[in-house]
């Protein structure tokens, strides 16, 4: 990278202390207006679903943001634990009546047992093949989904059994409850995360991320450390899309383990900064926002995947020339550090 | 399988579909079956070879992942609907053409985004191909839209006969394309002063710039070359493969597990790589299903990463 200047703070997970609270400020402050969204007058429910809809990204980036921004290791295989969490939820209710509270659990569960062998086959490996792996993951899932139809629905995807407003079913027909569920998924990972940050298992994935050598000569259990960091991102990951299937209702193979899917999930931490507590928040806020207007722009010209275009601009952009985000360039080295 | 019905027709005609194996050959019918599909997994297979030589070299020389390579393949593939269907000639005299439109596009990728990241392949660098990947993909559909869109040439749609064997003849002449630029950019590699300056510049671009090689001019050159060869791939695909926007990123898994497989880096391994995934593709479409024919390729990659990182052909891990 050209004019790589030396970073100033303390590494990406460390912004200044001031920056830091002005971020902090800045999250409390948007969770507060949306937990009092759903009383306010104006309100309707198509601004409360794209509500909804950021804090399900949100939280999906903040688990993701786990194993990528603070372990370093490029997971685009995400979309296989946001799938389970979906597929295993819903079956485990359409076939069994078993209530999503309980089922998700099980997501969860499929989720770990799932990313242990997926990160003990590759993480033994530099992250370039891990990377590549989680790829190939996502579309073996894809492929198997969408050819075992008698359980998955195949492509048509697979619907949730509707019993209009239930909280034993964990169904409504209006977004707001979804809206608090949201609120306590993002606040709970929020603290998770903060949680990881200033524990010594998160100084441990810090350390593999930026040097896994000298890391391991310090003593750290390198390829310990960096499966269980993917096992807890994974299961966060897996909880975080059974509130995904209660919202939708429905999920099919392409939404699940497709790779745009993979890729999206990355976007709110990445565009608010990688390794960071608050960066998935604001940048998942941004993004929501962002495609909105584009979704509104564009349609009026009968034009389709603009949102497309600007997050793929947004992510170039972002990485050559904010690689630590907007959180970065809150900083006083202007996002302009080194991150790896 | 155009040239198939006619026999089959007939078979039929004169009751029963056992009458099928007698009327065409007197081969046992299952082994003419995985005859056919070996041979069209190695036919197929070289093509998919030809799309991972460019990603290999272009990681062999810059250690750059290009997550776009399928995209640009995509654009080798609309070059020749272009030609085709607007232009009204055979699809495979755009291959000039795309060759040239995927290395300048390669070109200007790297100016832009990868000569930042040459050396590493980061995550950083990785992430910057996907946006990249992101960018063509929708600037093809804003272009031409959704739907698939389909090329002719003068090879479309015909068949060679070998005893059980039905071959098509684009997909002949596209093998044999394959065959001809692996060995040629191999040839460039090895044996051209240009080869020798850009491994010159992969092994030690310091060094290299010391005894006074335009290092930013030989990696531009070599991964324009890279690119050009995704585009001159896509024009020949298309001929027997119809396109859409999303065929690009669709192509990135196979060009990955036929590059790791081959020995990510190595040219060579990649085209041999690519016949491999091709032939595990047809058989398991034979012989399980060919809705799942690319699961065993993705548990192979798996395989391959834990136990052999460096492919069959590869030389150094990264």
């Amino acid at each position: 990278m050209e004019a790589v200047a030396p970073d100033k703070g303390h590494g990406i997970a460390a912004p200044t202390a001031r920056a830091g609270r002005a971020l902090r400020l800045w999250s409390l402050a948007l969770l507060v207006v949306t937990a009092v969204l759903p009383l306010l007058p104006f309100t309707n429910n198509y601004i409360l679903a794209v509500v909804v809809r950021a804090l399900i990204f949100i939280a999906l980036g903040q688990a993701w943001n786990i194993v990528a921004g603070i372990g370093g290791q490029l997971s685009l295989g995400h979309g296989v634990f946001l799938g389970l969490g979906c597929y295993v939820t819903a079956l485990l209710f359409n076939h069994f009546g078993l209530t999503p509270w309980i089922g998700a659990w099980g997501g969860v569960l499929v989720c770990i047992v799932v990313a242990l062998v997926m990160g003990v086959m590759t993480l033994r490996m530099r992250g370039l093949f891990f990377a590549l792996a989680t790829v190939a993951i996502s579309l073996a899932f894809d492929e198997v989904a969408k050819s075992y139809v008698g359980l998955t629905g195949g492509d048509n995807g697979l619907a949730l059994k509707f019993f209009g407003n239930s909280l034993w079913a964990a169904q409504w027909r209006t977004p707001e409850p979804f809206v608090y569920a949201g609120l306590v998924f993002v606040v709970a990972y929020y603290w998770i995360t903060r949680r990881i940050l200033t524990s010594q298992f998160g100084l441990e994935l810090r350390a593999v991320r930026d040097d896994e050598e000298a890391a391991a000569a310090a003593g750290v259990r390198v390829f310990r450390t960096k499966v269980v960091g993917f096992i807890v991102s994974a299961a966060l990951t897996g909880l975080a899309g059974a509130l995904y299937m209660q919202f939708y209702q429905s999920i099919d193979p392409e939404t699940a383990f497709g790779l745009s899917q993979a890729i999206q999930l990355q976007l709110p931490a990445l565009i608010g900064g990688l390794g960071t507590a608050s960066g998935p928040i604001i940048g998942g806020a941004v993004m929501v926002v962002l495609a909105e207007l584009t979704n509104l722009g564009s349609t009026k010209f009968g034009l389709t995947g603009v949102d497309i275009l600007v997050y793929g601009l947004l992510l170039l952009v972002v990485i050559l020339r904010a690689p630590t985000g907007i959180v970065g360039l809150l900083r006083p080295s202007g996002g302009r550090g080194k991150t790896r | 399988m155009a040239a198939g019905t006619a026999p089959e027709k007939e078979a039929a005609s004169r009751g029963g579909v056992h009458g099928l194996s007698e009327a065409v050959v007197s081969f046992d019918p299952l082994l003419g079956t995985i005859a056919q599909a070996v041979v069209s997994g190695i036919l197929i297979g070289g093509v998919y070879g030809l799309l991972s030589v460019g990603f290999s070299f272009a990681f062999g020389v810059m250690r750059i992942v290009n997550f776009a390579h399928g995209d640009l393949v995509m654009y080798g593939m609309y070059a020749g609907v272009v030609a085709s269907k607007m232009i009204g000639i055979d699809a495979l005299w755009a291959i000039p053409f795309s060759f040239l439109l995927t290395a300048v596009l390669g070109g200007v990728q790297y100016q832009v985004v990868f000569r930042h990241f040459v050396g590493h392949a980061t995550l950083q660098q990785l992430l910057a191909a996907i946006g990249l990947a992101l960018v063509l993909g929708i600037v093809a559909q804003l272009v031409f839209g959704v739907g698939t869109m389909s090329a002719h040439s003068g090879f479309s749609g015909k068949y060679v006969v070998f005893g059980p064997v039905f071959l098509s003849q684009a997909q002949i002449v596209a093998f044999a394309a394959a065959v001809v630029c692996t060995l040629a950019v191999e040839f460039a590699l090895q044996r051209t002063r240009w080869g020798k300056t850009v491994r010159a510049v992969a092994d030690d671009i310091e060094a290299a710039e010391t005894v006074g090689l335009n290092s930013q001019f030989i990696n531009i050159s070599a991964f324009a070359l890279a690119c050009g060869l995704a585009g001159i791939a896509g024009t020949f695909m298309v001929t027997y493969f119809p396109v859409q926007p999303a065929v690009g990123f669709a192509l990135m898994p196979i060009i990955i597990i036929a590059t790791t497989i081959g020995g990510l880096g190595s040219v060579n391994g990649a085209f041999l790589g690519g016949i491999f995934c091709g032939v595990v593709q047809q058989l398991t479409a034979l012989l399980w299903s060919s809705a799942l024919q690319d699961v065993p390729l993705y548990l192979l990659l798996l395989v391959f990463i834990a136990y052999k990182p460096t492919g069959l052909f590869g030389l150094r891990s990264e």
